[in-house]
Order: C-alpha cells, then sequence, then structure tokens
C-alpha cells in the first residue's frame, strides 16, 4: 500500500494522527513478523515497540523508493534480530547450526502436538526459526539471511531443510486435505 | 514417526505467510513512548512554548522593537486616533537591563515583553499619523519586506535539509507573520493612487 505522503509528512512533524494512521495500517504486518521471530509473545511485544520506535526516529529518511510497508518490514527485521542478538538468542544460533540442533528432539517433542504452524515454530531454535521465518515467510534469499545473520548461504540452506523437516513432524497429525498445491512452495529462491 | 507431506505443509506456510497478527501493542503505549522522546510534538506546545521558539521569537521582538524605535525617534508621546495625548511612553531604559533570579522570571518578562511589543506595534499602526504619513515610510516597509524576504528565502532553503529543526522552523513562521503584517502596514501608509507592486 503507497503511503499517503501528506500523512508521512506530518509524522514526521510529529503529527500523533498521522503516527497512529502508519501504525494501524502496519502493525499487524510489521508486529507478525517480530512475534514469528521471538517465538514468544512477551519478548515480542517489548521488542515491536522498540521497532516502532525505530520506524518513526527513522521516517526522515524514508525517500519512497519502496513502499512503506516493505521498508517499515526490513527496519522490523533488522531491529528484531539485533535485539535478539544482545539478549544471546542469536549468539545460540550460530551454535545451534554448527551442531545440527533442529534435528534434535528433547523428548518434549514427542508428545507436543502443535495445532499450528506458528504454535510448532516455537519448538525450532532460535536459530532455525529465523531461517525458516526469513526464507519461508518473508521471501529472503539465502545469500540475504547469511547476510543477516551471520552465516553462510549454505549453512542457511542446510538449516531451512532441517527446520522444514523438523516442522513436518511436529504438523504430522494434520489431514493432508488438499494435496495438490499449485505454484510455487516459498516465496524466495534457494 | 510421520511427516506432514511437503505439498500439505506448504499450504500451511501458505497461509502464514498471508495472516497478519493483532499489534502486540496498543497505541497507547507506542504514543506514550514516542512522546517521551518528542517524536510526537503537541503542536500548541511545539510552536510556542518550547524554550527555543521562545528565543527565536525574543530575536525577533528585538529586532521589531529596534525597527520601531529608529523611526519614531523623537516621538515622547503617542496620540490617539482622536488626537488626544495618551500617555508618555512607559520607560525601558537599556541601560538597566532587567535582572531575573530565575528562568521562570526570565520567560515571564519576555511574554509580557512579547505582548507589550504586539499591543504598541498595534497601536502605532493605528494611531501614528506622523510616521505613517511620512514621506520615507513607505520606502521603509519596503525596505522590511525586502529584508523579511530575504529572511524568508534563507530560512525556506534551511528548512529543506532541516524540516524538524525547531529553530529554523520558528524563524520561518515568525518571518512569515512579520511579512505579511508588514504587508498590511505598507498597505495602510501607501498612499490611496499607489498599488503594491512589488518590493
Amino acid at each position: 500500500m503507497l503511503i499517503d505522503q501528506l500523512d508521512l509528512k506530518r509524522a514526521i512533524a510529529g503529527d500523533e494522527r498521522a503516527l497512529r494512521r502508519l501504525w494501524t495500517r502496519h502493525a499487524p504486518h510489521v508486529d507478525a513478523v517480530v512475534r514469528r521471530l521471538c517465538g514468544d509473545a512477551e519478548l515480542a511485544a517489548d521488542i515491536s515497540q522498540e521497532v516502532w520506535m525505530q520506524i518513526f526516529r527513522a521516517l526522515p529518511s524514508y525517500r519512497g523508493d519502496s513502499q512503506f510497508g516493505t521498508w517499515a518490514h526490513r527496519i522490523a527485521v533488522n531491529r528484531t534480530l539485533n535485539a535478539l542478538r544482545k539478549i544471546r538468542r542469536i549468539a545460540k544460533l550460530e551454535v545451534d547450526i554448527e551442531d545440527d540442533s533442529a534435528l534434535v528432539e528433547p523428548d518434549t517433542d514427542r508428545t507436543f502436538i502443535a495445532e499450528s504452524i506458528e504454535q510448532a515454530m516455537t519448538r525450532l531454535s532460535p536459530g532455525a526459526r529465523a531461517v525458516f521465518v526469513l526464507h519461508d515467510i518473508e521471501g529472503y534469499t539465502h545469500g540475504e539471511i547469511g547476510a543477516e545473520l551471520g552465516i553462510t548461504p549454505g549453512g542457511s540452506k542446510s538449516q531451512l531443510f532441517k527446520a522444514r523437516a523438523k516442522l513436518r513432524k511436529l504438523l504430522a497429525h494434520l489431514v493432508d486435505e488438499s494435496p495438490s498445491v499449485a505454484g510455487k512452495a516459498h516465496v524466495a529462491p534457494v | 514417526m510421520s511427516h506432514l507431506s511437503e505439498d500439505r505443509f506448504d499450504q500451511l506456510v501458505s497461509s502464514e505467510r498471508a495472516r497478519d497478527a493483532a499489534p502486540l501493542n496498543t497505541w497507547e503505549s507506542i504514543a506514550q513512548r514516542a512522546r517521551e522522546e518528542g517524536l510526537i510534538r503537541d503542536h500548541r506546545t511545539a510552536m510556542w512554548v518550547t524554550p527555543w521558539m521562545r528565543a527565536a521569537a525574543a530575536v525577533l521582538i528585538l529586532a521589531g522593537g529596534i525597527t520601531i524605535g529608529r523611526y519614531t525617534e523623537g516621538e515622547s508621546v503617542a496620540t490617539t486616533a482622536s488626537g488626544e495625548i495618551a500617555a508618555d511612553t512607559p520607560p525601558v531604559s537599556p541601560s538597566a537591563p532587567a535582572r531575573f533570579s530565575n528562568v521562570d522570571e526570565a520567560w515571564a518578562t519576555l511574554e509580557r515583553a512579547s505582548a507589550d511589543y504586539q499591543s504598541a506595534s498595534a497601536f502605532l499602526a493605528v494611531n501614528n499619523s506622523r510616521a505613517s504619513t511620512a514621506p520615507d515610510s513607505v520606502s521603509i516597509y519596503r525596505e522590511r519586506l525586502a529584508a523579511l524576504e530575504e529572511l524568508m528565502r534563507a530560512t525556506a532553503s534551511a528548512r529543506e535539509n532541516a524540516r524538524r529543526d525547531p529553530v529554523i522552523n520558528q524563524y520561518y513562521l515568525a518571518a512569515l507573520g512579520a511579512r505579511e503584517a508588514t504587508k498590511q502596514q505598507l498597505g495602510a501608509a501607501r498612499p490611496a493612487s499607489f498599488r503594491l507592486k512589488g518590493f
């Protein structure tokens, strides 16, 4: 959705109504990616607030080269990953990727039945979740993911393969209602 | 342990991709934080109450006062529209600068001075027939208009690179207001046959 330029100018000038319109229009999508990356609602709420402050602070630098939602989305991803790094969750990612943690199945997974993919994602390690969300949901390429997470594109591919396998296992109880799915499965090229 | 089929899994991923979530925070909590950081500004407050704006207004008041002082030089009394002597100008001696014990007191004085300046300007515009009919009053207003126009150009240019700078914005707005006021004064001072085309 193209942002109304007048609204943007007003928002930059500190007009609360204009800022609120931006937030109302884009929070459902922006907050969704924050929540997926965090895997924890309470943490996601805290980080989301930081994300929105960063979006508001950066408004004067928005040049209109991309849609406002895309621009805000990118800030949300970067800010969330930075926040997760700070609290050492991403630090665990590098270890996870090295030791193939996505294949590790704690005993609790045997009894865990996910009702949705969002629920199932909470069972992934932070690193595997980040790769899965960025690639399959957000449409990042493995090269972009590698740059964001400080891993190689190959490492990202490997992690994605394992994450998808684990998610399919966690969701195995769901009935295959429609076996044929047209179109490509993933948003991003591999 | 079995796996969900690839196709079904891709369906789920596709659904998840399209799904938006309810906002994680209320607007009130976002707004409170934004207000604390100065990202939300109450315009009435921002325009007239912040110290920077007040300081900028004070500079303009000073400049305006100098201008009035110059063209009313030699007059010790002001006359009303009916020709009566109204009062002596209150003694404001530049040789005895005011002393302030705190910031609030200084701001209060500045606000009084601002109000006095505006009152005096309005009074002179209406009642100072000598000044307004003086042969050079039109040229004075024209010079002032030209100076204000220059000021507006400079501040407008500065605003291109600093749209959020409150000082620049205040100078721009104050110059805009002063220009309009001067245009009105010029309109009142010019001969009936004179039509303003530029300055």
